[in-house]
C-alpha cells in the first residue's frame, strides 16, 4: 500500500506539465544606433515589470485569452511575433499607436480578464505609444550581459525599516543603464520581506536571514536580507575547531543567535556512529568511549568509524538511493552488478571524480558492468538529462524542458543539449554508443543540437559526445560539481544542506553560509574528491560537535548551527538501531534473518515496519521525504503492532539474556541506555527507576516492567532521533 | 461574517499562549471550548465535513459541466442528462446524483494557474498556492486544529489515506494531520490495524508504557529547550486503542447489507462513504474520502465502463456513493449539520487527445457541494461553450477554502501561528467567500 511512491513531493517545475508550444524562429535582430525605443531592452521590460509575460498570464506554455509571451521574456522573437504578426496585427496600430491592443488591453480601455495594469499615463503606456508611433520595430542597440544590484547584502537592526534597491544593466557595448524601475523585486517569504514594486524598495518585516530575487528581463540576482535575532550581542562565542567554525560563528554573531555547550561523549559517540555507520555504538563501546581519558579519543574513534566495514555498508546505502539503484529498473542481475560495483568504490574510497566520470562513460553489458546501469536506470534521454542535472549538479534543468528556466541561467538549448548527448545511446541489457540517435527540440522541432549545459556545441563525429560533457562536468573549476555532492555530504552529517533544496542550486537559493560552501567544495577538489576525508573535516568541527540541547533563544534556529539539528534516524537506520538494541532481527520479506533494513537492494521487500516507518522507493528522489506513516498510526503499531513487542521479551534477545543472567534489574537498565542511547542514566534518572522498581517486588512483575521500560524507551525522542 | 467581527479580539490571546494551548488541543483542552462558544450562536453552520477527493483531476466535462452542443473532439462520447431542475444538465453516468439536484450546489467556474498534480493538490486541499516559504496546512487539518479533539476519535480521519503529495498538518502540530484508516473498506474483513491489543498486554500495561514514554521525554525536555515533553500522538494512539466505542465506529459490518450496497461494493468509494458517515456519526468533524484513478489521459469511455459488467468504473461508483450519501444523511437528520464537498485538483482538457483521453486542465473545472447550509439546486458561475476558461463569476481555489471554512462556522480571516510565531491567515489575503452557497 505504501510502497510505491507514484507521486512524491518534488517540487517540479509547473509550467513545464502545459504543453510547450511551438515557437517560430525569426530573422536575426536588426542592430540600430538610433534613439529610437528598443524592443528588446525597453519594451519587453514593461511586461515583465508588470507581470504579464509570467506563468500565471501570458507567460504561460498556452499563453491567455489567445496571446502568449515568453516567459519572463526569454525569447523577445516569439514575444515580437506575437504582439506585431499574430492575431492579423491587430494589437498593433501604427495609425492610432493609442488605439493599439497592447495599449487598450493593460489600461483596461477594453475588457481584460487580467484587469488594468498600468494606467494610460504611466510611463509604461509612454513607453509601448512611442515605440508604436516609431513603427514598432524590432531594432536593438544592445545586448544584455549582467545587472548589478545594490546592496546586494541588507543587515538592519531595526524591523520596518526600507531599503531602495538600484539596478544597472551592463550591455554588450560596454555600457550601463539604471533600470531600477524595471526591475522587480520579489521576496522569497512575503510576511518576512514586503516589497514595493512602484518605488523600488523593500521593508523588512520579521527578524531573520531572509533572500529576495531582482529580476530584470531575463536576469535574476539574489539580495540577502539579516536582521539580528535578539537585541544583545553575544558575549560568547563558539569554539572554533576548524575554518568551517570561522564562517558558522560569524553568521551567529551577525544575527546574535546564542549557541548551545558542546555535546557530551556519549552524545558525540552516538551521533557520530550514526552518521558514519548508520548504527549504533554497542553499549561497551559506548561505555569504553566515555570512561577513556585520551584526549585524542574523538578523533580516534571518527577514524576507526571511517575505516570500518561498517561505513562501507552505510555508505553503500546512501549512494544506492543516490543513483535509486533498484531491480524494478535494472532487473535484480543489473541491480546486484550494480550495486557490487558501487559497495566496491566506497570501500575503496575511490575518488569521487573516477566514480562519476566511470558512471557517464560506462557502455558494455550491465549485467557484467555495473556502472553501465546508470543509464537504465531512467532510459529517457530527457529524464536523463533531468536526473543527471539534479545528481551531479544539484540544479533542476527540468524547467528548461518547456521555457527557460525562469529562475535561474538554463535554457531550452542547454536542457535539449544535454538530452541530446544521451540520445546517442541504445540501452537494453547493455548500453552502446548510437551516434544516430536524437531528441527532437520542442521550439525548433528539429533533432536537438548536442551541447554542454550552458557551454558549446559537442563537435558532430564525436566518438562519445558523452566524454566531452563529462570532462566538463569533473572538470575542478566546473562551479557545480563539487559542490552538489559537497553539499549532500554536509546535509548528512549536519542535517540540512547548506543549499536547501540539495538539488536546488542557483543564485537565487544562495547558501546560508555562501563563503563556507566554497572553502568545503574547494578542499574536496584539493584533496582528490575524498569523500572520507570531507566527512573527516565535517566531524572535527565544532559545530558538528555542539549539543543538540536548545536554549530559549536559539530553539527555533533550523540553519545556522547554533545547536545540532535533531533529526529524526532514517527509517531503515531506525528499523536497524530497534534490532540492534533488542538483540533479534528482523525479517525482510525472504531475506535471510540477520539482513539488515540497509542492506535491502530491493526498496519494496515486503515489511511491515518499513511501511510504518516510510521507505524510499527509488523512483524518484527521496530527498524530500519517505514516505511515513502518520504520527497516529505509527504510534498504535508502536503500542499493538509486531515491531517491539514480538521482540522485547523474545528467548533470544537481550533482556532475557541479561535476566538469566542474574543480573541486578538497575544494571539492566543501564545497559539499556548504554545501548539505546549511548550513555549512563543521569542521577535523576537512576533514582526515579529505582523508585519504580522498589514497586515490582516478585520476579515476573519485574520482567514485565522492564519490558515497558524498553518499550518506551524505544519509543522516546531520545531513542528515535539522531542529536 | 458579521458573527465573526470581535472574534479577533474577543479570542485572540497572547501569542504563547496560543501556542501552548495549541499543542494541548489534542487533549481536548484545548481551543475547543473556545470555539464551541463562537459555534453556538450560528445554528446555520455545519459541524462536520466530508471531503470527496477525486486524486487525479477529474474531468469537468464528464461530471458536472457537460457540453452537449460542443463539436464531438470536446464534448466527448458520453451523452449528459437531465436532473431533477430544470436546465441543470450533468453526465449520463450521473444518474442518482441527477435525482437528488435539489441538494446539491455546482460550481462550474473554479479555475487555477496550477496544472501539475502536486501543485494543484496543494492549492486545492490548503486553499494556498504552494510556496517554497512555508508548507500550509490542508483545510482538513485547520478545521482539526480549531475545533480540537472532540472525542476519542482523531478529528480528521481520511479513508483510506489522505493524499500522497503533501502532509496534511503543513506547519501545525503533527496532531492535526489525517489519521489514515488503512486497508480497503471495501473488503469484507475490513479493519482498522493495531486498534487490539498485543497478545498479553492490557489497560494497565498499555497505560504504564504511555507513562514511562512520557517520563523518558521529560527527562529529554529539561536539557533541551526544543523538545516538548509529551507525545500527543502517544495520548491519542491510547485513548483510541482502550475505547470500544470508538473502535466500532469502524466496523462497517454493522450496517445492513441492504444499505452497504446503496452505497456500492464494487470501488471503494462506496463503502468509504459509508464509513465517512458513521464518523461524522459519532462526531469526527472532518472526514476526506480519498478516490483514486481520476487521471485519464487516455481513454475517457473508461471512466462509465472497461468492460460489460464492470461495477468499478469511476463514474457510476462516484454516483452511488454520492448520491447514497447524501440520502442517507437526509434520512438520519445530519444533512444540516454535515457539508459534503466533492472535488479534484482541477478538471481536463477540452479537446480529447489522440489516446482517446484528457490532459490536465486547471483553467476551468467545478466542484460540487452539499449538505450545511447550501442552497441545493444551483449553479454558481459556468465555463464558456467549449470547458476551457470561466464564462463569469471566477472562483479560485482560495474562495473555496473561504466559503468551506465559513460554512462550517470558521472565519476564514482566522490567523493561526507557526511555531516561530509567525502569524498566517487561514485563507489567502485575496480569498472571497461565495455568498451564494451560505443559506
Amino acid at each position: 500500500m505504501l510502497l510505491t511512491q507514484n507521486r512524491v513531493f518534488i517540487i517540479t517545475c509547473l509550467r513545464c506539465i502545459l504543453y510547450c508550444a511551438s515557437i517560430p524562429l525569426l530573422a536575426n535582430t536588426v542592430v540600430a544606433k538610433d534613439s529610437s525605443l528598443d524592443f528588446e531592452n525597453d519594451i519587453v521590460a514593461i511586461f515583465t515589470k508588470a507581470g504579464c509575460n509570467a506563468g500565471e498570464c501570458h507567460g504561460a506554455a498556452i499563453g491567455r485569452g489567445g496571446f502568449k509571451l515568453s516567459l519572463y521574456g526569454g525569447n523577445p522573437a516569439a514575444d515580437f511575433e506575437a504582439i506585431v504578426n499574430k492575431l492579423q496585427g491587430r494589437r498593433i496600430n501604427l495609425s492610432k499607436p493609442e488605439q493599439s491592443l497592447l495599449l487598450l488591453k493593460p489600461t483596461e480601455y477594453v475588457s481584460h480578464e487580467g484587469g488594468a495594469i498600468f494606467d494610460m499615463n504611466s510611463e509604461s503606456a509612454r513607453r509601448i505609444k512611442q515605440w508604436i508611433s516609431q513603427g514598432a520595430k524590432r531594432v536593438t542597440q544592445r545586448k544584455l550581459v549582467s545587472i548589478v544590484v545594490r546592496p546586494a547584502r541588507i543587515y538592519t537592526e531595526q524591523l520596518g525599516t526600507t531599503h531602495q534597491i538600484s539596478v544597472n544593466a551592463n550591455y554588450s557595448d560596454g555600457s550601463t543603464r539604471n533600470v531600477s524601475d524595471w526591475a522587480v523585486l520579489e521576496p522569497e517569504d512575503n510576511s518576512a520581506v514586503e516589497s514595493n514594486n512602484t518605488t523600488g524598495s523593500l521593508t523588512v518585516l520579521r527578524r531573520g536571514r531572509h533572500i529576495v530575487t531582482v529580476r530584470y528581463l531575463t536576469i535574476v540576482r539574489p539580495i540577502e536580507i539579516m536582521v539580528p535575532l535578539n537585541s544583545e550581542s553575544n558575549t560568547e562565542v563558539p569554539p572554533v575547531y576548524n575554518y568551517i567554525d570561522t564562517e558558522i560563528n560569524k553568521t551567529l554573531q551577525t544575527l546574535r543567535i546564542k549557541h548551545s555547550a558542546q555535546a557530551t561523549d556519549g552524545e558525540f559517540i552516538r551521533r557520530i556512529s550514526l552518521h558514519l555507520t548508520g548504527r549504533l555504538p554497542s553499549a561497551k563501546y559506548a561505555k569504553e568511549f566515555i570512561s577513556s581519558s585520551d584526549e585524542e579519543k574523538r578523533s580516534k574513534a571518527i577514524d576507526t568509524l571511517l575505516g570500518s566495514e561498517e561505513f562501507n555498508i552505510y555508505w553503500s546505502h546512501v549512494f544506492s538511493e543516490l543513483l535509486r539503484i533498484r531491480p524494478q529498473a535494472l532487473g535484480p542481475e543489473g541491480a546486484s552488478s550494480y550495486f557490487d560495483w558501487l559497495s566496491d568504490r566506497i570501500r575503496a574510497n575511490a575518488n569521487y571524480k573516477q566514480i562519476v566520470t566511470e558512471l557517464l562513460l560506462s557502455t558494455g553489458d550491465a549485467f557484467e558492468h555495473g556502472p553501465a546501469n546508470y543509464y537504465r536506470t531512467i532510459t529517457d534521454p530527457r529524464r536523463q538529462a533531468e536526473f543527471t542535472s539534479e545528481l551531479l549538479m544539484g540544479t533542476r534543468l527540468r524547467c528548461a524542458n518547456c521555457h527557460n528556466h525562469p529562475l535561474d541561467h538554463w535554457t531550452q538549448n542547454d536542457y535539449h543539449g544535454l538530452a541530446a548527448i544521451f540520445a546517442q545511446l541504445d540501452i537494453s541489457q547493455s548500453v552502446k554508443i548510437n551516434l544516430d540517435g536524437t531528441t527532437i527540440h520542442p521550439v525548433t522541432l528539429e533533432p536537438a543540437i548536442a551541447k554542454i549545459p550552458a557551454g558549446k556545441a559537442i563537435q558532430t563525429g564525436a566518438t562519445d559526445p558523452r566524454k566531452e560533457f563529462a570532462q566538463w562536468l569533473t572538470a575542478d573549476n566546473n562551479p557545480y560539481f563539487a559542490k552538489a555532492i559537497v553539499n549532500r555530504l554536509w546535509k548528512q552529517m549536519m542535517g540540512r544542506g547548506l543549499v536547501e533544496p540539495v538539488d536546488d542550486f542557483r543564485s537565487t537559493n544562495p547558501a546560508t553560509h555562501p563563503l563556507l560552501m566554497d572553502a568545503l567544495a574547494q578542499e574536496f577538489v584539493t584533496t582528490n574528491y575524498n569523500i572520507k576525508g570531507l566527512l573527516k573535516t565535517i566531524a572535527l568541527s565544532s559545530a558538528y560537535q555542539r549539543s543538540s540541547a536548545a536554549n530559549e533563544s536559539n530553539k527555533y534556529d533550523n540553519k545556522f548551527y547554533s545547536h545540532t539539528l535533531r533529526t529524526p534516524l532514517q527509517p531503515a537506520v531506525h528499523a536497524d538501531a530497534t534490532s540492534d538494541v533488542l538483540q533479534v532481527a528482523e525479517q525482510y520479506g525472504e531475506q535471510p534473518l540477520g539482513t539488515r533494513a540497509i542492506e535491502l537492494l530491493n526498496p519494496v521487500t515486503q515489511s511491515r515496519t518499513l511501511d510504518i516507518l516510510g521507505r524510499c522507493g527509488r523512483e524518484d528522489s527521496c530527498e524530500t521525504g519517505n514516505n511515513a506513516s502518520s504520527g497516529l498510526t505509527k504510534t498504535l503499531h508502536f503500542f499493538n503492532g509486531g515491531f517491539l513487542n514480538s521482540r522485547i521479551s523474545h528467548t533470544q534477545g537481550r533482556l532475557l539474556e541479561l535476566m538469566q543472567k542474574d543480573i541486578p534489574s538497575l544494571d539492566i537498565i543501564i545497559e539499556y541506555y548504554l545501548a539505546a542511547y549511548s550513555r549512563f542514566p543521569t542521577t535523576e534518572e537512576v533514582r526515579f527507576w529505582t523508585t519504580q522498581l522498589k514497586e515490582q517486588p516478585d520476579a515476573n512483575q519485574r520482567q514485565e516492567f522492564l519490558e515497558d521500560f524498553i518499550w518506551g524507551l524505544l519509543t522516546s525522542k531520545d531513542f528515535t532521533t539522531n542529536h | 461574517m458579521s458573527l465573526f467581527t470581535n472574534n479577533k479580539t474577543q479570542y485572540r490571546l497572547p501569542r504563547r499562549d496560543s501556542i501552548v494551548l495549541g499543542g494541548l488541543s489534542a487533549f481536548g483542552l484545548g481551543m475547543s471550548d473556545l470555539f464551541a462558544a463562537r459555534r453556538s450562536g450560528d445554528t446555520n453552520t455545519a459541524k462536520h465535513c466530508i471531503l470527496i477527493w477525486l486524486d487525479g483531476g477529474p474531468s469537468h466535462l464528464e461530471m458536472f459541466d457537460p457540453k452537449p452542443n460542443a463539436p464531438i473532439e470536446v464534448r466527448g462520447p458520453l451523452e449528459s442528462i437531465a436532473t431533477s431542475i430544470p436546465g441543470i444538465r450533468v453526465n449520463e453516468c450521473l444518474t442518482g446524483t441527477a435525482g437528488i439536484m435539489n441538494e446539491i450546489a455546482l460550481i462550474r467556474s473554479v479555475t487555477s494557474p496550477l496544472g501539475e498534480h502536486n501543485f494543484g493538490t496543494h492549492y486545492l486541499l490548503t486553499g494556498h498556492k504552494p510556496t517554497p516559504a512555508l508548507e500550509y496546512p490542508a483545510i482538513c487539518s485547520t478545521v482539526a486544529q480549531l475545533t480540537g479533539q472532540t472525542g476519542v476519535l482523531p478529528p480528521n480521519i481520511a479513508i483510506p489515506r489522505f493524499s500522497n503529495t503533501i502532509s496534511g498538518n503543513g506547519f501545525l502540530p503533527p496532531a492535526t494531520q489525517p489519521f489514515a484508516v488503512g486497508g480497503n473498506p471495501q473488503r469484507l474483513d475490513f479493519k482498522v490495524r493495531d486498534l487490539n491489543y498485543y497478545r498479553g498486554l492490557n489497560l494497565t500495561r498499555v497505560d504504564r508504557r504511555k507513562t514511562l514514554v512520557n517520563a523518558f521525554d521529560q527527562f529529554t525536555a529539561t536539557r533541551d529547550a526544543g523538545v516538548d515533553g509529551l507525545d500527543p500522538d502517544l495520548e491519542r494512539a491510547f485513548n483510541l486503542l482502550t475505547s470500544d466505542d470508538a473502535k466500532s465506529a469502524f466496523n462497517l459490518s454493522e450496517e445492513s447489507e441492504d444499505l452497504r450496497n446503496r452505497y456500492g461494493m464494487g470501488d471503494s468509494i462506496g463503502q468509504s462513504c459509508l464509513l465517512a458517515r458513521r464518523l461524522i456519526q459519532r462526531g469526527v468533524p472532518f472526514v476526506t474520502v480519498n478516490s483514486d484513478g481520476w487521471d485519464t489521459h487516455s481513454n475517457i469511455n473508461a471512466l462509465k465502463r472497461r468492460y460489460a459488467t464492470d461495477r468499478n468504473a469511476k463514474l457510476p461508483s462516484f454516483d452511488r456513493a454520492f448520491s447514497a450519501l447524501i440520502t442517507d444523511l437526509k434520512e438520519r437528520g445530519m444533512l444540516d449539520d454535515t457539508l459534503v464537498v466533492v472535488m479534484g485538483e482541477f478538471g481536463r482538457t477540452p479537446k480529447i487527445n489522440a489516446n482517446a483521453g484528457r490532459d490536465h486542465w486547471p483553467r476551468v473545472f467545478s466542484i460540487a457541494m452539499a449538505g450545511g447550509s447550501v442552497p441545493g439546486g444551483q449553479v454558481y458561475g459556468s465555463s464558456n461553450l467549449l470547458g476551457e476558461f470561466p464564462h463569469d463569476n471566477p472562483v479560485t481555489p482560495s474562495d473555496i477554502a473561504a466559503t468551506v471554512y465559513t460554512l462550517l462556522g470558521i472565519d476564514p480571516t482566522h490567523e493561526l501561528h507557526t511555531n516561530d510565531g509567525r502569524p498566517v491567515r487561514i485563507t489567502p489575503d485575496t480569498a472571497k467567500v461565495i455568498n451564494t452557497l451560505i443559506g
